[in-house]
């Protein structure tokens, strides 16, 4: 049997839409914001508008129920119910749109930005570009001792960070549920192993107060660890994030 | 981003929740290689259980409650007999893989394989040189399903005798009149009945049936299946109270993620001007999680209080804001019972709620700690008062954690608390618009307003820097939206109609003159 050229079309923006939630919502886990949906279903909407009105014969074909339901005076009970829900559910429509939205204001947030080329830490004036991790040269100089630091940056880690980050350090805390943002998952492909040790060194010492002005809207509870910590302590951490994760810091020799 | 943390919130304890049910009553503990557990141990454990799992890992001395100290070979949780000499090898399993909620220790399902956590849990097992199976296990006899008579029965065998009560409060709250430490002398406090996510074991039936009859070793949390105990219990009574405790927690109490904003609503008349006025309910709660100060200086590690419900209403000239929190000690200093029951020096109770002094305008907000010189934040506090001096009401000025000035409840800011079986409520109004605008947050109806929350336990050494916080939530002054949507929606669905009439009856007539 054929399937109707009308319901077709709308079997087809059925099936986009219904697809973007199984994709998004479901299997990915991101719900995706309803203004992108929203984008998304008019594009879609317009492209099949053009392909199922491609011809004349296609249109015809195309509004022919429409049509039949309008001018068929033995479709005449449709008719009236039909007439009867659309001015219902627009008006309905209506309603809910012109109820004004209590949602909290969507802050959309660059979780990585652009480092500044320098910024001043422990009082110093530091070039991130040409900063270094000095403990990590150890790693090939003396296995053993890289160890040990590593060691030391993981009491580090327990002491202080684990209450947000971890000790898995999947982002997933005790304290990980009372923040907005949630804090970042070190096991993530998309965190550490894609930063170099300076960038690290530079947002764990300067915190969410660090941030630079793209970088909104500024509501990291990052703490400024230069406060608290010694500068080789934080080294010393990041040699522990790198080992526990198994990610390698970027750098720019392997690239 | 928000959603995803949501999404993760929500799915964790009901993933865990499903692993809990799978697991009852499965004897699936499984021989692991302890040498191979001490390199996973070496990892993933020592750093809060330390090297010779003493539980005197780096971190011991910041956590609340301590890791545990495997050379005793006793655990809190265990599922046999509470005259049993140790406990099964799936009770360990089960704290291995679920972790311990409210608590830093995670659960491993998710990144240790099954053998991996076996290996550990024989490895662990060496500390204490714990071998073999317990001889007697907990009689579970058949399980009363819950119904409103079992809940009834449990309700009056927990109040009995104060047998439950005495340390958990009449209402669970946890407010007892006993001061409690565990074998090793550290300070514990009753578990918050009504708090299910602090549930160490979860609050299944079952589990809680567990806790009564074995007790929790090395607390003072007794077995009442003890034939020796003045307070015991029969397996069906333990149940029932097993199934009244299930029903506790209040739905009202737990942390939504999604919601984030508190809907202040207008009334038309005066604000309540007391806690307890059921007025309040008008406007719904919304409850936030809070956590320790750990971001400036003094950081502190242990704070008391987890969550805060707020509500709030406003009318033409004022808004009142009420705060709810579960707190297991009414601390007023000079209470002798009081200062019996806290852990060291008394101090007031006391809880601020934070804005900025100005509405922002774009994304940017001031420090959420208390603000920052170029963006400054007002406070309205509370405080218990003491045996000498009354409940007070003060206005901070704040540019960060240690740039405060205290205001008298200038502007006609008022606040007043009211405390009932193990919960604080407090209320602060104050005048939408007041003189000092350089100062004072000046409200505007339909402005999302950046708010946050700060708790002091007076019990727990909580002064200063010492306190629960939460991060920014919103405030909104919810404007009543009038006529103007029934308005549109009703010239909407005239217009719509009209047009297929027209439409309808144009056809027709085409029809009719096509067919004459």
């Amino acid at each position: 049997m054929k399937i109707p050229r009308l319901l077709q079309a709308v079997l087809v923006l059925a099936g986009v839409y219904f697809g973007f939630i199984i994709v998004f919502d479901v299997i990915l886990g991101a719900v995706i914001p309803a203004s992108l949906l929203a984008m998304y279903m008019f594009f879609t909407t317009a492209g099949v508008f053009m392909v199922f009105t491609y011809d004349e014969d296609q249109t015809r074909e195309l509004v022919a129920p429409i049509k039949a339901l309008v001018e068929d005076p033995s479709k005449r009970l449709w008719r009236n119910i039909v007439f009867a829900i659309v001015p219902l559910a627009a008006g309905g429509f209506t309603y809910v749109q012109m109820q004004p939205s209590f949602e909290a204001p969507l802050e959309l947030r660059t979780i990585h930005p652009a480092p500044p080329s320098t910024a001043k830490i422990y009082g110093k004036r530091v070039n991130l570009l040409k900063l270094e991790n000095p403990l990590r040269k150890i790693e090939k100089e003396d296995p053993e001792k890289f160890r040990e630091l590593v060691n030391q940056g993981a009491a580090v880690y327990i002491q202080n960070c684990q209450y947000c980050h971890g000790d898995k350090l999947d982002g997933n805390g005790l304290y990980a549920a009372g923040l907005n943002p949630t804090p970042l998952n070190f096991q993530d492909v998309g965190t550490i192993a894609q930063l170099q040790e300076s960038y690290l060194f530079w947002r764990i010492s300067t915190g969410g107060p660090g941030l630079p002005k793209e970088a909104a809207p500024w509501i990291s509870s990052m703490p400024v660890w230069q406060n608290f910590l010694k500068e080789d302590e934080i080294w010393k951490v990041i040699l522990y994030l790198y080992d526990y994760t198994g990610h390698r810091p970027r750098s720019w020799e392997h690239e | 981003m928000m959603d995803r943390g949501s999404i993760r919130t929500v799915l964790i304890p009901v993933f865990a929740a499903s692993f809990v049910v799978l697991s009852f009553g499965q004897a699936m503990a499984k021989d692991g290689d302890g040498d191979k557990g001490e390199a996973i141990y070496a990892k993933r454990c020592l750093q809060c259980h330390g090297e010779e799992g003493d539980g005197l890992g780096p971190a011991a001395e910041r956590l609340n409650p301590p890791p545990r100290d495997f050379t005793l070979g006793l655990y809190k949780f265990q599922s046999s007999a509470f005259d049993a000499d140790l406990p099964n090898d799936d009770d360990l399993f089960r704290m291995v893989r679920d972790g311990m909620p409210g608590t830093a220790m995670p659960g491993w399902g998710d990144m240790l394989s099954e053998q991996d956590m076996w290996d550990v849990i024989a490895y662990i097992k060496r500390f204490a040189e714990l071998e073999g199976t317990p001889e007697k296990q907990i009689d579970y006899g058949s399980q009363v399903q819950s119904s409103p008579e079992s809940v009834a029965a449990g309700k009056k065998l927990f109040l009995a005798d104060d047998r439950c009560s005495e340390c958990h409060g009449v209402e669970g709250r946890g407010d007892a009149i006993k001061k409690l430490k565990n074998d090793n002398g550290e300070r514990t406090w009753p578990r918050n009945l009504t708090k299910p996510w602090t549930y160490r074991a979860s609050n299944d039936p079952k589990d809680i049936f567990t806790r009564i009859s074995a007790g929790i070793p090395t607390t003072q949390m007794p077995s009442f299946a003890d034939p020796k105990s003045k307070k015991k219990l029969s397996i069906e009574e333990r149940w029932h109270v097993a199934n009244y405790v299930a029903s506790l927690p209040k739905t009202e109490k737990v942390v939504r993620p999604e919601n984030t904003v508190i809907k202040a609503v207008r009334v038309e008349n005066e604000l309540p001007t007391s806690p307890d006025d059921p007025a309040w309910d008008k406007a719904s709660p919304t409850t936030f999680f809070m956590l320790s100060q750990i971001v400036g200086k003094e950081r502190f590690f242990k704070a008391a209080n987890d969550t805060i419900s707020v509500r709030a209403l406003y009318n033409g000239d004022k808004i009142g804001i009420r705060l709810e929190w579960d707190d297991r000690t009414k601390s007023i200093p000079g209470d002798a019972k009081a200062e019996s029951i806290a852990e060291g020096e008394l101090l007031e109770d006391a809880v601020a709620v934070q804005f900025p002094v100005k509405i922002p305008t774009g994304m940017e907000k001031p420090y959420f700690l208390m603000g920052d010189a170029a963006k400054p934040v007002t406070l309205w506090r509370w405080s218990s008062g003491t045996t000498e001096e009354a409940e007070s009401a003060a206005i901070l000025d704040a540019e960060g954690i240690d740039q405060q000035e205290t205001r008298d409840a200038a502007a006609g800011f008022t606040a007043k608390g009211s405390y009932k079986a193990g919960t604080w409520r407090a209320i602060m109004t104050r005048p939408l618009r007041t003189e000092a605008a350089d100062k004072d947050l000046q409200f505007e109806e339909g402005r999302f307003i950046p708010v946050a929350f700060f708790a002091w336990d007076g019990s727990n050494g909580e002064v200063g820097t010492r306190h629960a916080m939460t991060t920014w939530y919103w405030l909104l002054l919810k404007p009543s939206t009038g006529a103007k949507p029934i308005i549109f929606a009703v010239i909407v669905a005239l217009l719509i109609g009209g047009v297929l009439v027209w439409w309808a009856r144009s056809a027709a007539a085409r029809s009719r003159s096509a067919a004459s």
